[in-house]
């Protein structure tokens, strides 16, 4: 033991000094060696046991993610045009989380301007802050204004909101800047500094309001959502994306999506970020998508339909791929970025715009009217009450069907004999009545369905109207508990009555009956293998389609209900006859719809069409051969010239020479 | 105790004077760090002057006829100048009165401040070089500095005799440009430059038509547009470039001219009209 021999009064000496051993001190050895052991188990538990939820606990407190949401895929026409792309929105940001320092000293100075006037009219601590925060936010944006030339101010609420929700996010001081004001500033703001620029995208419409209901609109969505970044743990801040609300945009939302991207960074006691992030991913553009429409064709029809109310569906007989699906009206899609404008909603609900018609969106959808005796004449064909020659029935414009009396309303007067081929040029409605009425309504309605005429068509888009209404008795019965009447049946002769059915329906109609087939399954979708469509066949003889298809070539001539396609010179097309048929129907509160479905060339058919164009107002007269047919004739135009434009020229020996 | 005390005197003195330091006010500090510099400036300074004195001297160790050739050949190069001169006059009065017409807002006029390089200070993280002249040439901060090909940089600092530019090639400096063939404008920003490397920039907001490879480079031009710098000055060479992965832009680099790095003359322009600069 030590034993030191300097006095006790060397109090002022680094060592304690001992003089000779005290027993009673062991005992004080053994309590500070149980304290000690009680100390190194408690650590060895906190470092070995629990060291995992520990560290866990650390990595949450101390880290954050951000995740951003990545650019949409475009959306091409069938020939690799763009349709829908993304354009850089560009604007000026404040990183609120590198200006710790600036909110305490701006804090700070506040305080003492208080004490100087005698702490009247004090404000509390949070308040205090707030003016800090809005203070040096606006210090920094004065620097942009300087820069830009404006007079922009914070908006004291919508910074307090961004402080507390999403500090780590960028905070925009002024958004939808110009390139050259984005490149102003990119010149005059220090590389370094707490502004920065900032690139997002906004969807861009190339085509303004082309599509636009086939396109359809994105909105803002929801936070961005990251299934395979890291950090999942971790309190996550994440930037809005956009979400599909209509049309393809909202079809094939998930495909378009961008992949997100993020950054994982430390984050002080405070809140307030340190160093650069410990991990990032750039966030990266979704998939592309090929659309089957051709964009001249799109703007043809839309050229065609003008300021009318209407819809125009044409469609690739073969693959059943949609070239056009147009509906007015519509409205302009470049209006959606970046936000819609409360004007410009209340301009497109006052227009009846937002609902695309084509395709029975909202339960919409028209009676086919005249088109339906194409329908009619197939029944009637299939199960013999037809004869093409037959020329018994004399129209004399009048008929009496039960207590009513019908008239002929296409001619000017009567149509006289007819055969088939005629009364479907001509578009007799005593012929269909007489034999509608000998075919049955229940055939017919059979008929209907068997072109899938009581079905949706599947296109791929979000609002196509669920269900087509073919009315039989039966139906009649259960949903309004009436008995199926004469006229009933006269009316679904006439493809009057009930019955509605949509454009786009139409258009698959024409184009089954354009292939001799039954089903067409449209698409929007564009494969350059895709195959031909098959579907069951129709069911005609040679001789029955030759005398059906006959009609509908004597539709669009001279003598014909759209006799307008032969006589008007802009109307024709060399070299190419359409096979027609025109409709004129009465709906809802008098108005009218004139119709025209058609396919072309009549022999080995290309591209078949359906037009809807409806009157305005009650009592006004719209003839299907004078608002529909021309619609289609200018359509069908432009595809033959490009067609021919397209076509390979075939060497000649004096092309060489 | 007194023994202790002697040995912890250093590391006390240095607590205090770090104490002092911290809390000396902010404007007292940035007065001390400019006169610490313009103290020692006299030094770079002296050295430039001799290095000139140095060359002077040995251009009057060549013989006459290489300074009659020389003389020559600056001749030409002069008529050479003198024509493009012209042209450009000729140009800059077409571009006037295009302006008038479209009643576009004048650009800012510069004064030509020539000064010789005194002072190279380049790491991976900065690239600058200090000139002299400062605000005895009225040069002010932020001017941009030009060479016979191009951009050089911009000016920092601005000292009583000397100021500092930073280089086009440091990181912090960020620039609108054109590239040749595309009327949009685009970014281009510095990079890390390690010592003795060539010196390289990127350029960021390509648009997605522009394609440029090492073997068919882009070249990339001052748009002006940021109120800086004049428009058409050379930046250089955009040898690649690549998609971004927003699929709205390209990013791309830039090759700098080699020499930025071993200049000894720069011309600083100094804006006539500071007010319409941003």
């Amino acid at each position: 033991m030590p034993n030191h021999s300097e006095s006790s009064d060397s109090s002022g000496h680094l060592i304690e000094e001992h003089v000779g051993f005290d027993p009673r001190i062991i005992s004080f050895y053994g309590i500070i060696g149980v304290m000690l052991l009680f100390l190194l188990a408690g650590t060895a538990y906190r470092q070995l046991v629990k060291s995992e939820a520990y560290g866990q606990s650390e990595h949450q407190q101390t880290q954050r993610r951000v995740l951003i949401p990545g650019p949409r895929g475009n959306i091409y026409d069938r020939y690799g045009r763009v349709l829908v792309s993304n354009e850089a929105k560009f604007s000026v940001v404040l990183y609120l989380d590198e200006l710790q320092k600036d909110f305490r000293a701006e804090s700070i100075r506040i305080r003492n301007n208080y004490r100087a006037l005698g702490d009247k009219d004090l404000p509390s601590t949070a308040e205090m802050e707030q003016i800090a925060h809005v203070t040096v936010a606006q210090h920094y944006l004065n620097i942009v204004n300087h820069v830009l030339r404006r007079h922009e101010t914070i908006n004291a609420k919508d910074l307090t909101l961004h402080f507390s929700r999403r500090l780590y996010m960028p905070y925009t001081l002024i958004d939808g800047l110009s390139r050259e004001d984005f490149v102003r500033l990119l010149e005059n703001i220090p590389v370094g500094s707490p502004i920065q620029l900032y690139t997002s995208n906004e969807r861009y419409y190339p085509y303004s309001g082309a599509a636009a209901h086939v396109l359809g609109y994105v909105g803002s969505g929801d936070n961005a959502i990251a299934e395979d970044e890291p950090g999942d743990d971790l309190k996550t801040f994440s930037m809005r994306g956009t979400i599909g609300r209509a049309g393809l945009e909202k079809q094939f939302d998930s495909l378009l999506q961008g992949n997100t991207g993020g950054s994982i960074f430390r984050v002080n006691p405070a809140g307030y970020k340190v160093n650069p992030p410990l991990e990032h991913h750039t966030p990266s553009q979704g998939e592309n998508l090929v659309t089957s429409i051709d964009i001249d064709l799109q703007r043809a029809a839309e050229y065609a339909i003008g300021e009318q109310i209407g819809s125009a569906v044409a469609i690739d007989v073969n693959t059943g791929e949609v070239l056009a699906l147009a509906d007015k009206p519509s409205y302009d899609l470049n209006q959606f970025s970046p936000k819609l404008t409360e004007a410009y909603a209340a301009q497109i609900t006052h227009d009846q715009a937002w609902i695309n018609v084509a395709i029975g969106e909202g339960g919409t959808g028209y009676p086919p009217g005249s088109t339906f005796k194409t329908l009619v004449t197939i029944a009637g064909l299939r199960r013999g009450t037809l004869n093409p020659n037959d020329t018994s029935i004399d129209c004399t414009g009048f008929i009496h069907i039960g207590n009513s009396l019908k008239s002929c309303d296409n001619g000017l007067g009567h149509h006289g004999s007819l055969n088939l081929s005629q009364a479907i040029a001509q578009s007799c409605d005593i012929y269909f009545y007489e034999h509608g009425m000998q075919i049955g309504a229940a055939a017919i309605a059979d008929e209907a369905r068997r072109f899938g005429l009581d079905k949706q068509t599947g296109i791929e888009l979000p609002t196509e109207r669920k269900k087509m209404l073919i009315p039989d008795p039966e139906w009649k019965k259960r949903v309004r508990g009436e008995p199926w009447t004469s006229g009933d049946t006269a009316n679904i002769a006439i493809g009057q009555g009930d019955i509605l059915v949509t454009p786009l329906a139409m258009a698959c109609y024409a184009a089954s009956l354009a292939r001799n087939e039954t089903i067409t399954h449209p698409t929007l979708i564009h494969k350059v293998d895709r195959a031909t469509q098959h579907s069951e066949p129709i069911g005609l003889t040679e001789a029955q389609r030759a005398v059906l298809i006959k009609g509908m070539e004597g539709c669009t001539q001279p003598g014909g209900t759209a006799s307008v396609l032969s006589n008007l010179e802009e109307l024709k097309i060399p070299g190419i006859q359409i096979a027609g048929k025109t409709g004129t129907a009465q709906f809802g509160n008098q108005l009218n719809v004139a119709w025209f479905i058609c396919f072309a060339p009549s022999i080995n058919p290309k591209i078949a069409m359906a037009v809807a164009i409806r009157s305005e107002k009650p009592g006004e007269n719209y003839a299907g051969g004078l608002y529909a047919a021309p619609v289609a004739a200018m359509v069908m135009k432009k595809y033959f010239e490009k067609e021919a434009a397209m076509a390979p020229r075939s060497l000649s020996v004096s092309s060489l020479r | 105790m007194a023994k202790r005390f002697d040995q912890a005197r250093p590391f006390i003195t240095l607590g205090v004077v770090a104490i002092i330091w911290i809390a000396i006010p902010v404007a007292v500090k940035t007065f001390v760090r400019a006169s610490f510099f313009e103290l020692t400036a006299p030094v770079p300074v002296a050295e430039s002057y001799l290095r000139d004195l140095q060359a002077y001297w040995s251009l009057r160790m060549h013989s006459n006829n290489d300074l009659i050739e020389a003389g020559r050949d600056l001749a030409r190069v002069n008529a050479s100048y003198s024509l493009s001169v012209q042209q450009n006059s000729a140009l800059q009065a077409e571009n006037a009165r295009l302006e008038h017409i479209l009643n576009i807002p004048p650009r800012p006029d510069f004064r030509y401040e020539t000064a010789r390089v005194v002072e190279r200070d380049f790491s991976a993280w900065w690239q600058r070089i200090t000139i002299r002249k400062g605000n005895d040439a009225g040069i002010t901060v932020g001017s941009p500095v030009v060479w016979t090909e191009g951009v050089v940089g911009r000016v920092t600092e601005v000292h009583s005799y000397t100021s500092v530019v930073e280089l086009i090639s440091s990181p912090g400096v960020r620039i609108a440009g054109l590239i040749e063939g595309s009327p949009q404008p685009v970014s281009y920003q510095g990079g890390t430059n390690p010592t003795f490397s060539r010196p390289q920039g990127t350029v960021e907001f390509v648009p997605l038509q522009i394609i440029a490879e090492p073997s068919t480079p882009k070249r990339l031009v001052t748009s002006g547009l940021g109120g800086v710098f004049p428009p058409g000055l050379s930046l250089g060479q955009v040898i690649r470039v690549e998609p971004s992965t927003d699929g709205l832009f390209k990013t791309g680099e830039v090759e700098l001219d080699s020499r930025l790095s071993e200049l000894s003359e720069v011309t600083v322009l100094v804006p006539l009209k500071p007010e319409v600069l941003p």
